[in-house]
């Protein structure tokens, strides 16, 4: 027992000894929020260009926030990369992160965009399309027309067929919600989510859970990013992607360097890592379609190509901030929810 | 094996479990050598006497001391006493020798010390061979000698028996009992033994001390306690003795007249009387007679039971019934008979009532 | 006493002498810290107050010196002891000051860690020796250290997030918003009973947790009265059967189920095809979360009732049949109401169990919300909200609290002691044949189902995509575990790293986890003191609190100095620890209980102290209740996640939060690859755990104890 006891305090202390290993670049503290293939890849790939030791952990943005959020005294984490943009801009807007000063001259638009809303502290990485996915084979079996646009998927042949999360809980979720408001001005936009919600058979509490039932047959018609599905439908499941033709809104995955960060410099090196053209090219290697921030990378084929979406103008200054956010919450809670089978 | 056997003397020791005085004011005294035998109906106090002397519950008031030495706030692990349990607590999942070993091995002596010391110890109660054997393949009078022989491998001043016989059946106890008493002496350890049976305490002890509600109610050799009750309640639980009430006719010296209805007695009482007092008679100290009889207790014969070497009667008479044990067997009574009850006056004493 | 004394003032001065004060970063291997020494961040108390000159140590040294002081002053005695006592507990006032209130540059390291527990322990062992022949210095030390870990870690982090319930928006504090919050229409309401949508998730829970409990119950009895009282030929197997579910990780059984009932299901499909059946959803929501509860606590049900069906005392039922009560009458009248403390024990698991479920609502639930979900997305959630967190953790805790309180009054103060500690010779008589029948009839088709459920989990690791391309593959296999022997040994599976930590901390966390729970069963058992009704419920305040809480709690409390421990691996070990605890507290309890006091008392008397009581005799004797305590902790290190989610960093992230990822992306293929090499390995290490720790309690053939493998025997 004196033995067991002993070999216990000897583990204990080798594990609590904090065990960096030190190259000579140093080391850098990640979380990823993207899929793991992916943050796998890019761990690797920065370790074998820059020789900084790289530490990662996969967790979900709001996990990530939430973690960021109670370590803010004395944070841990270096950088945050991945992950729907939302989550990256209310760490900026509550001084959870710090501008790394990248040059983002290379980057399209909309990555700039999220740069300056956050001034300088999240800059976009990718960006993903909402789609809307279906399930070929339920809905032959039910003989259901597939839709194409948002408003189709108000029409009473869907009734129980659709699934989508809930806001309150997903960030997806509120992107399609925001993009209603955006598309079809605000009434009219819970209007259509009251009607839409008389057909939906459950609000998930995950934004990627949807897809999934959609994929699995467990529900006919689901909402979600289309990278997401595409990722499904080429792993072999028989779902069908749509770009409404209303147009879409978007969400902009970023990267935030974490105020405090114990290893600035790494942090910064990895942002302009993760920034550069062939980096992000290197996305499809792993079954990730979403589309790349630098205009010079190259686009995989199966991504949804957003030249061919109707993309809208997302406002994410006005639809990030939480005011807004918590007045379109408190309404869908009211209309749609809480009226759903009224 | 040897022993330095101590003085144990409690002063004043008392003990309280909140409102409940579990020991009140005791005071006693075992000369070094000397086997005391605590004996009381349940909830007397005497077990809680003996945990305190053996360091297993804290005292409330008062000082113990062991070969003079004061102990009161030693803890049980360091003092110099053993203890054989009721339950044998024989470490079921140690072999016989590991359990006699274990005192020795945990005061860290050198391991042939404690080999041997053990081996002689299972000697002494006879069990030698006996050693890897574990407890639970024993008899329970095997079981009882190993608990013996754990305590007595110490050589502690002090020994003490916390009624190590009430899980033998009958013929084993009186075996066991002989067995104890024979250690005891050979080692001459002084010895506190903690029994509810009269008959077990009269054969192993060199003294009795009778408690009572958490006192003592009379301290003396078992011959003493037999023939002189200081009380009632003595005479009763020592020997069964019958109770009569009597009238006080005269006092000479010690000895003392007394009358129950017409039937007078000579007899002995070394304390203050009243008007009226108590005879006590021992069931054997009665005997039979027929009605014809000067100077015999009328009664008609209730239950009559044979026992082999004695009989048994309860006869009904105008004091009370009398419980009297016939170990002459000239003449068998039976159920119904009118007898005539008559009391062998020396052996009686006369208590206040 | 004054030996003991003198030898903890060493250990604290070895502390404050070669120990580092602060954490140190630079510092790498178990070894480096020596020469880390002469650096300022790495150095001890003594160099940091003698070179570095750090002002804010020189009351930790003065204290110090006191406290030498005292040891090597002449006193004797009482005087001793005062002196001791009080000169130690101002030493320990000033270091907990100093903790608090000192602006750290770092954490604190095994220097103040050894100084602590040296302060510590001077002082219990100063007020050991101010009492009286009982006055244990062991047991008074350990009572301290309990009361000290307890207090660390589980009050301080969970006071931390509790005063979160009471924070107002602008930062005060206050109880008006705690009340609107607790008593929130959204949390309470009803609208299920008027037909008009989902309840409140407070009242979901309370209903599916008393659902789960009662049924829980039921078949756990069914399953241990035949496991015990029937001819039943494959009991093994129906015991494998039973602790399959306890080993399994989280989402495990609620993928099953919904590749088997889901809407596309196998089974629908089949019923769908073959009879007509309309393909429905019914799997989401309340009856799917009960019927995958119901198959991972049965369980846990059946292990405490075992060993309470076997309890009853045979010559009881003799007895009752010898007075011409028919099996049936014997079983209703005798031995039922004497199972009633293990019913209710059972009752009260299954119902904190389903409460605390987090896995399952959140893969069947649907739009059946529950508190536990409710709280998980109340802090991660797109709007998060720590106060409505805190809040529904109240309501959490008040419920479990609820039933606790319920379960003791209903058990009063009835005797159902049966076990005397004599041999019984009687034999527990058989079922009679309607209840037998009954139990059959429950027990086997469950048996059946678990068996389907975790075959459709081994078929679904071993297929290319499950439920679409049924092609054979170990390719979830060789993604999860692949290595080469190309370039010598090298593991180039995706989930080695998370698997070797996973093992790691749950191997240390499981020994640590039985010391501290069978050192506080002992204390409960065997100890009485002042306090002792307090000190019990600390000891359970973990387990009713919902992982996710105690994640948060933790990150709050121990992220900054003087405990700064996330990002280690302690900080995981720390929290298995305290969160499971409990377990190995009641299973210590219902097996010390069991052992006569009369043999802890016969090692004292021959000489030997407390310490070596505990670890000659009473020890040895618990193997049983050691090796269940063992196994629950190891066992619930590997499979639990709520807890973990936050606090797994990148070099020790676990196996669950893996699998929770993989589960997230819908890769279901490795992620149950994973899970089944997990139930494997599980299996393996509880055979070897058994080979170690079971053998010397075996040949005592002791029916009673041999049964306690349970890990929560009771829970009174």
């Amino acid at each position: 027992m004196f033995r067991l006891a002993a070999g216990t305090a000897a583990m204990l202390a080798i594990l609590t000894t904090p065990q960096v290993v030190m190259g000579n670049s140093g080391s850098l503290n990640v979380v990823c929020s993207a899929e793991q293939p992916w943050c796998d890849l890019m761990a690797t790939a920065f370790e074998k260009e820059t020789g900084v030791d790289v530490a990662m952990v996969r967790k979900s943005t709001g996990e990530t926030l939430a973690q960021v959020r109670a370590e803010s005294e004395n944070p841990k984490i270096d950088v945050w990369w991945g992950g729907t943009g939302d989550p990256h801009l209310i760490a900026a807007a509550e001084g959870l992160s710090q501008p790394s000063g990248v040059d983002t001259g290379e980057l399209l638009g909309w990555a700039r965009n999220m740069a300056e809303i956050s001034e300088g502290s999240a800059i976009g990485i990718y960006a993903g399309a909402l789609g809307i996915a279906y399930n070929r084979e339920v809905l032959e079996e039910k003989g259901l027309t597939p839709p194409s646009c948002w408003a189709d998927l108000a029409d009473v042949s869907y009734a129980g067929e659709i699934q989508v999360a809930n806001p309150n809980s997903s960030g997806t979720a509120y992107t399609e919600l925001a993009t209603f408001v955006q598309l079809f001005g605000e009434d009219k936009a819970y209007e259509m989510l009251h009607e839409i919600g008389k057909n939906v058979n459950q609000y998930t509490k995950s934004g990627s859970a949807p897809s999934k039932a959609a994929a699995r047959g467990e529900t006919g018609i689901s909402i979600g990013f289309m990278h997401d599905m595409v990722t499904l439908a080429s792993s072999g499941f028989p779902l069908e992607i749509v770009a409404p033709c209303e147009g879409t809104g978007y969400e902009v995955g970023a990267v935030s360097v974490i105020a405090g960060a114990k290893n600035p410099e790494n942090a910064v090196k990895w942002v302009e890592f993760a920034l550069d053209a062939g980096v992000q090219s290197r996305a499809v290697e792993v079954g990730q379609f979403q589309v790349p921030s630098n205009g010079n990378a190259t686009v995989a084929p199966e991504s949804p190509d957003l030249a061919s979406i109707k993309l809208i103008d997302y406002d994410f200054a006005t639809y990030g901030s939480g005011d807004t956010r918590a007045r379109l919450l408190s309404r869908w809670d009211a209309d749609v929810k809480d009226a759903e089978k009224n | 094996m040897s022993s330095q056997s101590g003085r144990v003397q409690m002063q004043g020791v008392q003990k309280r479990y909140g409102e409940v005085q579990a020991v009140k004011d005791l005071n006693l005294t075992i000369e070094a050598g000397e086997l005391v035998t605590l004996l009381g109906p349940s909830g007397c106090g005497k077990t809680t006497t003996l945990r305190m002397l053996a360091g297993l519950e804290d005292v409330s008031a008062g000082k113990i001391t062991i070969g003079g030495q004061d102990v009161t706030l030693q803890a049980a692990t360091y003092r110099n006493v053993a203890m054989v349990f009721q339950s044998y607590a024989l470490f079921p999942h140690m072999t016989v020798m590991e359990n006699v070993a274990y005192g020795l091995t945990v005061s860290n002596l050198p391991k042939r010390t404690v080999q041997a010391k053990a081996e002689a110890g299972l000697e002494t109660v006879g069990l030698a061979g006996y050693g890897s054997r574990y407890p639970s393949e024993l008899s329970g009078g095997q079981q009882q000698r190993v608990a013996v022989a754990r305590a007595v491998v110490l050589e502690p001043e002090v020994l003490l028996f916390d009624e190590p016989l009430s899980n033998l059946d009958a013929k084993l106890r009186r075996h066991v009992r002989e067995e104890i008493r024979q250690i005891q002496q050979d080692l001459g350890i002084t010895a506190l033994y903690v029994t509810h049976d009269q008959e077990e305490a009269m054969a192993v002890s060199d003294k009795i001390v009778v408690m009572c509600d958490g006192e003592i109610a009379q301290m003396g050799s078992p011959l003493e306690l037999y023939t002189r009750p200081s009380s009632a309640f003595i005479a009763d639980f020592i020997g069964d003795a019958n109770l009569l009430p009597c009238r006080v006719a005269g006092v000479e010296g010690d000895s003392v007249d007394v009358e129950i209805g017409a039937v007078r007695v000579r007899s002995r009482s070394n304390q203050a009387l009243g008007k009226t007092a108590t005879l006590a008679v021992h069931p054997h100290n009665l005997e039979l007679v027929d009605l014809g009889n000067l100077n015999v207790i009328p009664g008609t014969v209730r239950m009559a039971a044979y026992l082999g070497d004695h009989m048994e009667y309860a006869v009904e008479c105008e004091a009370g019934e009398l419980f009297v044990a016939d170990h002459r067997m000239t003449h068998q009574h039976q159920r119904g008979d009118r007898v005539g009850v008559r009391v062998e006056a020396e052996n009686t004493s006369v208590l206040p009532s | 006493m004054k030996k003991t004394a003198l030898w903890w003032l060493a250990a604290g001065m070895l502390s404050a002498a070669c120990l580092p004060w602060f954490v140190n970063e630079d510092a790498q291997g178990p070894l480096s810290f020596l020469s880390g020494l002469g650096t300022e961040p790495g150095a001890s108390l003594l160099i940091r107050v003698a070179v570095f000159s750090d002002a804010a140590l020189w009351p930790i040294g003065l204290c110090l010196f006191a406290l030498a002081a005292v040891c090597f002053s002449g006193l004797s005695g009482r005087r001793f002891a005062v002196a001791l006592t009080s000169v130690s507990a101002v030493s320990l006032a000033v270091l907990v000051a100093y903790g608090l209130t000192a602006d750290l540059p770092a954490g604190l390291s095994w220097g103040a860690f050894g100084l602590a527990s040296s302060m510590l322990f001077l002082l219990t062992s100063g007020i050991s020796s101010l009492r009286s022949a009982n006055g244990d210095a062991f047991v008074v030390g350990l009572i301290g250290a309990v009361i000290v870990l307890v207090g660390l870690f589980v009050f301080f982090p969970i006071a931390h997030v509790m005063s979160e319930a009471f924070e107002l928006p602008d930062g005060s504090y206050g109880v008006s918003r705690f009340f609107s919050l607790f008593f929130a229409k959204e949390v309470w309401h009803l609208s299920c009973l008027s037909g008009g949508g989902s309840c409140g998730p407070a009242v979901n829970s309370l209903f599916l947790a008393v659902c789960t409990g009662l049924a829980t119950t039921m078949l756990g009895l069914a399953f241990a009265l035949i496991a015990t009282r029937s001819g039943f030929r494959a009991k093994r197997l129906l015991r494998m059967l039973t602790v399959l579910p306890i080993i399994t990780p989280p989402f495990v059984i609620g993928l099953a189920l919904i590749l088997l009932f889901g809407r596309a299901g196998v089974v629908t499909d089949f019923a769908h095809e073959w009879f007509g059946f309309d393909k429905t959803r019914w799997v989401y929501g309340f009856t799917g979360v009960f019927v995958a509860q119901l198959l991972s606590f049965t369980p846990i049900a059946f292990l405490v009732l075992i060993g309470v069906v076997e309890g009853v005392s045979p010559s009881m039922e003799e007895a009752s049949q010898t007075m011409r009560a028919s099996r049936w009458q014997t079983f209703r009248h005798v031995s039922l109401p004497l199972m009633r403390p293990g019913l209710a024990n059972a009752f009260l698991l299954g119902f904190i169990e389903s409460l605390a479920d987090f896995g399952n609502p959140l893969v069947l639930g649907g739009d059946f919300g529950v508190l536990s979900t409710e709280i998980y997305f109340a802090i991660v959630g797109a709007v998060s909200d720590s106060a409505r967190a805190a809040v529904l953790g109240i309501v959490l805790l008040t419920m479990t609290l609820g039933a606790f309180l319920l379960q003791r009054w209903w058990l009063g103060s009835g005797s159902y002691a049966t076990v005397t500690g004599k041999g019984d010779s009687g034999r527990h008589c058989h079922m009679s044949r309607g209840l037998k029948l009954t139990c059959y009839a429950v027990a086997l088709p469950w048996a059946a189902f678990t068996a389907v459920v975790y075959s459709m989990i081994f078929f679904g690791s071993i297929v290319a995509l499950w439920g679409y391309d049924n092609s054979f593959t170990l390719a979830h296999y060789t993604r999860a575990f692949g290595f080469d022997f190309s370039d010598g040994l090298s593991l180039n599976g995706a989930a080695w790293d998370s698997y070797f930590t996973t093992l790691k901390i749950a191997a240390l966390a499981a020994p640590l986890t039985a010391l501290v729970g069978l050192a506080t069963a002992y204390l409960l058992v065997r100890r009485q003191f002042a306090g002792k009704q307090i000190f019990e419920f600390g000891t359970l305040l973990s387990f009713a609190i919902p992982g996710t809480v105690v994640g948060i709690s933790y990150i709050l409390a121990f992220n900054v100095p003087p405990i700064e421990l996330t990002g280690t691996g302690a900080i995981l070990i720390i929290a298995f620890m305290f969160r499971n605890m409990p377990v190995g507290v009641r299973g210590g309890v219902a097996a010390m209980s069991q052992l006569d006091k009369s043999l802890d008392e016969a090692s004292v008397t021959l000489g030997a102290n407390s310490f070596t009581t505990v670890r000659r005799v009473i020890a040895p004797l618990l193997g049983p209740a050691i090796l269940a305590a063992l196994v629950y902790s190891f066992v619930r290190a590997i499979t639990s996640v709520s807890a973990v989610i936050f606090l797994v960093s990148a070099r020790h992230n676990m196996a669950t939060s893996f699998i929770v990822g993989r589960v997230e992306n819908g890769e279901f293929g490795i992620a149950i690859a994973y899970s089944a090499v997990l139930i494997i390995t599980m299996l393996v290490c509880i055979g070897l755990l058994q080979l170690i720790v079971g053998q010397r309690a075996l040949y005592r053939a002791d029916r009673k104890r041999k049964n306690q493998l349970s890990p929560q025997t009771a829970t009174t």
